[in-house]
């Protein structure tokens, strides 16, 4: 099967995931005993009227979808009612528009506070990958270069350390040491700042974001580091870099031309399965920080019982990686040349 | 065909399904690895199939044994008809037909014991409560030259040598008492002065067990001495069978012609002119038109282009496929 | 002949393989490290009632004094924000988190391994759909799907063992997945079912055995990723509030001002925890890898040993020879043990124009030779006397720059075509002309093009094939292209190493041509190293038989094959098929070649040599004069001179 057919399959398949995520989501949140909204219409100290009315508000008095009027407990119900009327169809037409639903604790529309946040995850797992990946990168080629001498012990040492490290417990010891340091507690800005000139705005948004960033580099940089070496060492160990050493290529040269590029192919399909667990690392690193960002909203979200909130970001987050890893898919067909042709 | 004749294949073909060039044909495409195979084999003889890679040699093994299951053509044991029975119908047969691999390394697994390994088919045919299971096994390895057999029950594969893990091999195929063995190049993987070792072992079982043998090669000298009868295959055919000495002496087919030519031969005094052919054996998914063998043909006539060559008798036993041949 | 170790009872078989898997893991640091910690923190938990000062459920005393006091001799690590003692808590906590990282990993354990198992080997619909339900939970986040379903569902201990345990599979059943199709691919499977092995047979007896030591390091990781999702999800606030984990501890200290207050010690002993465990399960995983699924941890750009000279060379290079190799000796080093002899005081010599073959089985040391003429060797490689002349200048002393330059443009390798010995991710024009352009670097970048196309026109390849990549080249092809690419620079000598090994014998022919009308066209000198008495026959002038490491034989090829003196030359031409000779029977030669760390004293073919005297066994022959053009080294020969 040729390239295009290949891409088609691969986009059809990442649809099909996001539509069983969708599905996924709204059933949990149907099945699954907690949600305090119809936990709260049980609660006997409420009177009718104010039950019926919170019912109504959350869509509650609608059936849950065909044949089921309710799925905990599970309730029967009529099969032949309008699709389009049940809690399913709205929850979907709902997220065609774009709506998330209501916070319960803000009453602001969940796709509104997602919104201001996305941004600032972005933000800080994007430079914490991007940095993580440089010096993983980096300190893994090395490690393999000098293979079996002390550097190598080190770098490889170092990174297992650096990868046993629960997220959360590294942001908190380096908050720790950060405000005894003058480092701000939390935050993304200081309050007051949107009025300063741009460049200090940055700036002090830098700074907010410094140990964050610092915290999501250490756990990640090990893995890459490791990865890398790993990858390395497979690649120096084929037989064509024999015969670029044969050839009379400088070691430089060889890495250069021969060997840095078929490593870094893995690398690519790493980080794409990797993003999920970054995500994990983005609500500890935002709980710990207070960083305003999505992961954070999802621990709010928890400690509040908010759970609007905590299905919107659930599923934003899913469909984002989900994104993500098909674009690091078709990257990976793309470079290598084996894939390319039949 | 006469009635000494146990094992008989008659329009053999094997067609692997390779897919669609695009999402827009309607049509598959397909991989004839065998395209084509008559042979009759007697009990006790020896018979060797010759070919380059392409050939469809090994397929042809796979389908004998059973391992894959022929898209056309018929395999008959002893008078029964085997050619599409399942699992459980073919475990009879399967202990009559035994197979050695090419690859000692790959042929056992680095987890059982000499003893383990060797002990397996009796195990799988339901031998293995019998009272003379340690017998059997020990008389498996030591006709097959591991001898005394005590010293290897215990073993593991990776103590012991090429030579010895091929041994194991043969002593496996040996001790459900077959009447014929497959060996798929058994030889090509070990060093040149051991291979005589193995090739004349099967030489001797043939005469003291009454194995026949199929011996699959690349390297006609290494059977020369042993095997009656020589088949000479070429993309999915066979264009040449006969005795190993007519075919040697008296080779009738382009293709055997030019394949005889270049097997080297070790004494430099003889350096003869060689038939080199021109290009690759062609992909079994594009067949050639008429004769297969036409595009590398040095002889090749205009006719040869369009007609698919009928097979031309020789002599009682020497046949082969060539218009040329044709009167 | 072979060495008879008695063999061990069947009921210590178990003993003997543990002990020998034991043998093998001891060795890795890492690893016994690792096992230590482990076991050190797992004694910790189980004896915790002993071992830890305050009771876990000693809330009676804890006043507002109590509250984050700092370490002291009563609390060595102080208290937390309830006023309890946190060195206690921190042993029962592991309790706790050991035991959530356990299960869970267990579930998820027993889950991945059976789809993994059925996916691989039953394949088909079977195959499909448990993969792409993997593939879907690999691709969603765990840890927020986790926070989802706890947060909906009760925060119990049990809960959570499920949670992370149902959803923590994927990586395992994708291992076992790929592991079980790579042992269903190998042949002795295959055998196994040609016997007429059953599903049941084939997966108990061949699969699980092969599987399960992937899924042991598997497991391993499993445990320690389990244990980091237990802690966070404790620390978000989803954790057993009856059951005080490590992450638990956490949770509250944060969250209950132990870092405004400054209470350190409620947030470093128990994140500690976590890291020793995690880093505990981490080091013992790489050992177990080592042991269980070994790589070489060596590649082709690690430095190499720098030669030395036993003797004190004082011959000087004869000039009428274009390459000359004078009493080569190389030795492979391993620490701790003696180092092996591969090859020992070799001497050949070419002339321009000249072809010569390097003849020997396995483990006779010519890939050795031929890879140390460039100074080629593996790290472990080390010239230990002799000299390599080319041209007058002695390679072995070379400096790294200078050797560089003769490297390709002075000698040049072929080596066997195999589908790596090109980079598969660069056309093939384009890695002909990178050599062109590393040592002619005054070559016109206009006419690179029109010369890597000249080029591969001389060995047979369309211009069009130029700017494909290796994998599109059939094995034939990717040998002349190795070819093309070796004669880029227009060297003098070229050395092929078993060039036609693997190629059907119609393509060998092919390539033979090639190379003889080549050497001819171009005045090439070449060393041939091959297993192959036939081939060697059809194109050498001359010809070097190795055995053991040393020059068996050595003369011209008409002499070799019809005046053989050494045993082992006369011996392998009998092992030899002659197709003139049909009805030759083929004889072999007993036994098989000495291991490199095992060399026999004397002779080293003296324990196969059907000629062998008395002293054969214990004085090595030297290498003796039969004529000017002819040695052997054989003590049947000095005898008969």
């Amino acid at each position: 099967m040729n390239r295009t057919n290949a891409l088609l399959k691969k986009t059809a398949w990442s649809v099909f995931t996001i539509i069983f995520v969708i599905i996924l989501n709204f059933f949990l949140f149907r099945v699954l005993p907690g949600d305090p909204a119809r936990a709260g219409i049980r609660d006997p100290r409420l009177k009718k009227e104010a039950v019926e009315m919170l019912r109504v508000r959350f869509g509650l008095d609608k059936p849950v979808i065909n044949c089921f009027e309710s799925l905990n407990p599970i309730k029967v119900g009529s099969c032949a009612i309008n699709p389009l009327d049940t809690q399913f169809f709205i929850y979907v037409r709902n997220l065609m528009q774009g709506e998330l639903g209501i916070s319960y604790h803000t009453n602001r529309p969940v796709a509104d506070i997602l919104a201001e946040r996305l941004w600032n995850t972005v933000l800080l797992i994007g430079a914490g990958q991007i940095l993580s990946i440089v010096i993983g990168v980096a300190f893994g080629i090395f490690a393999a270069w000098k293979a079996r001498t002390s550097v190598d012990y080190a770098a490889v040492t170092t990174s297992l350390i650096a990868w046993s490290l629960p997220t959360f417990w590294l942001g908190i010891i380096l908050l720790f040491w950060g405000s005894a340091n003058g480092f701000p507690l939390a935050g993304k800005a200081t309050p007051g700042m949107s009025s300063m000139p741009l460049l200090q705005q940055w700036g002090d948004i830098a700074r907010h974001m410094f140990l964050p960033t610092l915290t999501y580099t250490i756990v990640y940089m090990g893995e890459y580091t490791l990865i890398m070496r790993s990858s390395l060492m497979d690649v120096l160990s084929e037989d064509y870099i024999l015969t670029a050493k044969a050839k009379g290529l400088s070691t430089f040269q060889i890495l250069k031309d021969h060997a840095l590029k078929n490593a870094m192919l893995p690398l690519v399909t790493v980080i794409a399965i990797n993003l999920g667990f970054t995500v994990a690392g983005a609500i500890q690193i935002e709980a710990v920080f207070s960083w305003p960002g999505l992961g954070s909203a999802i621990y709010e979200a928890v400690v509040r019982r908010d759970f609007p909130v905590l299905q919107g970001a659930f599923l934003l987050i899913a469909v984002a990686v989900i994104l993500a890893n098909l674009i690091a898919d078709l990257t990976y067909n793309y470079l290598d040349p084996r894939v390319q042709t039949e | 065909m006469s009635k000494d004749d146990f094992l008989v294949v008659r329009g053999l073909k094997k067609f692997f399904d390779v897919g669609r060039p695009s999402l827009f044909s309607r049509r598959s495409r397909y991989l004839h690895a065998v395209d084509g195979v008559n042979f009759t084999l007697r009990h006790s003889e020896v018979i060797a199939l010759v070919g380059e890679s392409g050939c469809g040699k090994s397929t042809l093994a796979l389908l004998l044994m059973g391992l894959e299951d022929p898209t056309e053509g018929t395999i008959t044991y002893e008078g029964r008809n085997i050619t599409h029975l399942n699992d459980h119908e073919r475990k009879d047969v399967r202990r009559k037909i035994q197979m050695v691999f090419q690859d000692p390394y790959e042929s056992l697994n680095p987890t059982q014991t000499i003893e383990d390994i060797i002990t397996e088919p009796l195990i799988v045919h339901g031998f293995a409560n019998n009272a003379n299971r340690e017998e059997r096994v020990k008389k498996a390895l030591e006709d097959a030259g591991l001898k005394p057999a005590d010293v290897y029950l215990k073993r593991y594969p990776h103590e012991l040598s090429g030579g010895q893990r091929q041994r194991v091999v043969i002593a496996a195929a040996l001790v459900l008492e077959p009447e014929i063995i497959l060996a798929d190049e058994p030889v090509s993987m070990l060093d040149v002065s051991i291979r005589a070792e193995i090739i004349n072992l099967l030489a001797e079982l043939r005469i003291t067990r009454q194995i026949a043998v199929i011996f699959i090669t690349h390297d006609l000298g290494s059977v020369g001495f042993f095997a009656d009868r020589v088949a000479v295959m070429y993309l999915g055919r066979i264009v040449e069978i006969g005795t190993m000495l007519e075919v040697l002496e008296n080779p009738q087919h382009p293709y055997t012609k030019a394949l005889i030519s270049v097997i080297p031969v070790p004494n430099p005094r003889l350096r003869h002119e060689r038939i080199i052919l021109q290009g690759e054996t062609p992909n079994p998914i594009d067949i050639p038109t008429g004769c297969r063998f036409h595009p590398r043909c040095p002889v090749a006539l205009t006719a040869c282009n369009v007609s698919d060559p009928p097979f031309v008798a020789q002599s009682k036993t020497h046949q082969t496929a060539c218009l040329l041949l044709v009167k | 002949m072979e060495s008879t170790t008695q063999p061990p009872e069947p009921q210590n078989q178990w003993m003997a393989r543990f002990l020998e898997f034991w043998q093998t893991f001891k060795k890795n640091r890492n690893g016994l490290i690792g096992l230590g910690m482990l076991a050190f923190i797992l004694l910790l938990a189980i004896f915790a009632p002993v071992i830890a000062p305050y009771d876990s459920s000693s809330t009676t005393s804890a006043g507002l004094s109590d509250i984050y006091n700092p370490p002291s001799a009563q609390h060595w690590f102080g208290t937390d924000d309830a006023g309890q003692d946190v060195f206690s808590n921190f042993i029962f906590g592991a309790r706790i988190s050991l035991t959530v990282g356990f299960f869970a990993a267990f579930i998820s354990i027993i889950i991945g391994g059976v789809f993994g198992l059925v996916a691989g080997f039953f394949g088909g619909r079977w195959e499909n759909f448990i993969m792409r339900f993997t593939d879907i939970f690999l691709v969603i986040p765990d840890l927020p799907l986790m926070v989802v379903i706890v947060a909906l569902t009760k925060p119990s201990l049990l809960n959570i063992i499920f949670v992370i345990g149902l959803l923590g599979w994927t990586t395992t059943a994708r291992v076992v997945r790929s592991q079980t199709l790579a042992v269903k691919s190998r042949k002795f499977v295959l055998r196994a079912r040609a016997i007429g092995a059953g599903k049941g047979h084939i997966v108990i007896h061949h699969i699980l055995p092969l599987v399960m030591p992937i899924l042991v390091v598997q497991a391993v990781l499993v445990v320690s990723l389990a244990i980091l999702n237990e802690s966070a999800l404790s620390f978000i606030g989803l954790g057993d509030p009856t059951a005080l984990s490590w992450g638990q501890m956490l949770n509250y200290a944060f969250g209950r001002g132990a870092m405004s207050t400054g209470a350190w010690w409620a947030l470093v002993v128990p994140g500690f925890g976590i890291v020793w465990v995690v880093l505990g399960l981490t080091l013992l995983g790489q050992g177990l890898e080592k042991v269980l699924n070994p790589r070489l941890e060596t590649h082709h750009l690690m430095p190499g040993r720098l030669s030395v000279q036993k003797e004190a060379g004082t011959s000087a290079s004869n000039k009428e020879f274009l390459l000359e190799v004078q009493n080569l000796s190389i030795n492979y080093v391993t620490e701790g043990q003696a180092p092996a002899r591969a090859v020992e005081n070799v001497s050949f010599a070419l002339k321009e124009g000249e072809l010569i073959g390097l003849v020997g089985e396995s483990g006779c040391g010519k890939t050795t030779l031929m890879l140390s003429l460039l100074r080629l060797l593996p790290a472990a490689g080390q010239i230990v006397n002799g000299r390599v002349f080319f041209n007058g200048k002695d390679l072995v002393t070379l400096s790294d720059e200078d050797l560089n330059d003769i490297r390709w443009s002075g000698i040049s390798i072929v080596f066997q075509g195999a589908m790596n010995a090109l980079n598969p991710v660069r056309t093939v024009g384009d890695q002909i002309a990178e050599a062109i352009t590393k040592h002619l670097p005054a070559f016109p970048k206009e006419h690179l093009q029109t010369r890597v196309v000249e080029l591969l026109d001389l060995v047979g390849i369309a211009a069009d094939h130029k700017d494909n990549y290796p994998h599109q080249y059939s094995g034939g092809m990717r040998q002349r292209a190795m070819i093309a690419m070796a004669l880029a620079c227009n060297p003098q000598v070229i050395i092929a190493d078993e060039p036609t090994t693997a190629l059907d014998v119609m393509i060998q022919a092919q390539i033979l041509d090639l190379l003889d009308s080549l050497r001819k066209k171009l005045g090439l000198a070449i060393v041939f190293v091959t297993h192959d008495l036939g081939v060697v026959a059809e194109i050498c002038d001359k010809v070097l038989v190795m055995y053991g490491g040393v020059t068996a034989e050595y003369a011209d090829v008409d002499v070799i094959y019809n005046d053989p003196k050494h045993p082992y030359t006369q011996e392998l031409l009998k092992a030899f098929p002659d197709l003139t000779k049909p009805k030759k029977k083929l004889s072999s030669i007993p036994g098989y070649p000495p291991r490199l760390d095992a060399l026999p004293a004397g002779c080293r073919f003296a324990p196969r040599c059907p000629a062998a005297i008395a002293r054969c066994h214990t004085e090595q022959p030297a290498l003796h004069k039969i004529t000017d053009a002819h040695n052997a080294s054989c003590h049947l020969i000095e005898a008969s001179q």
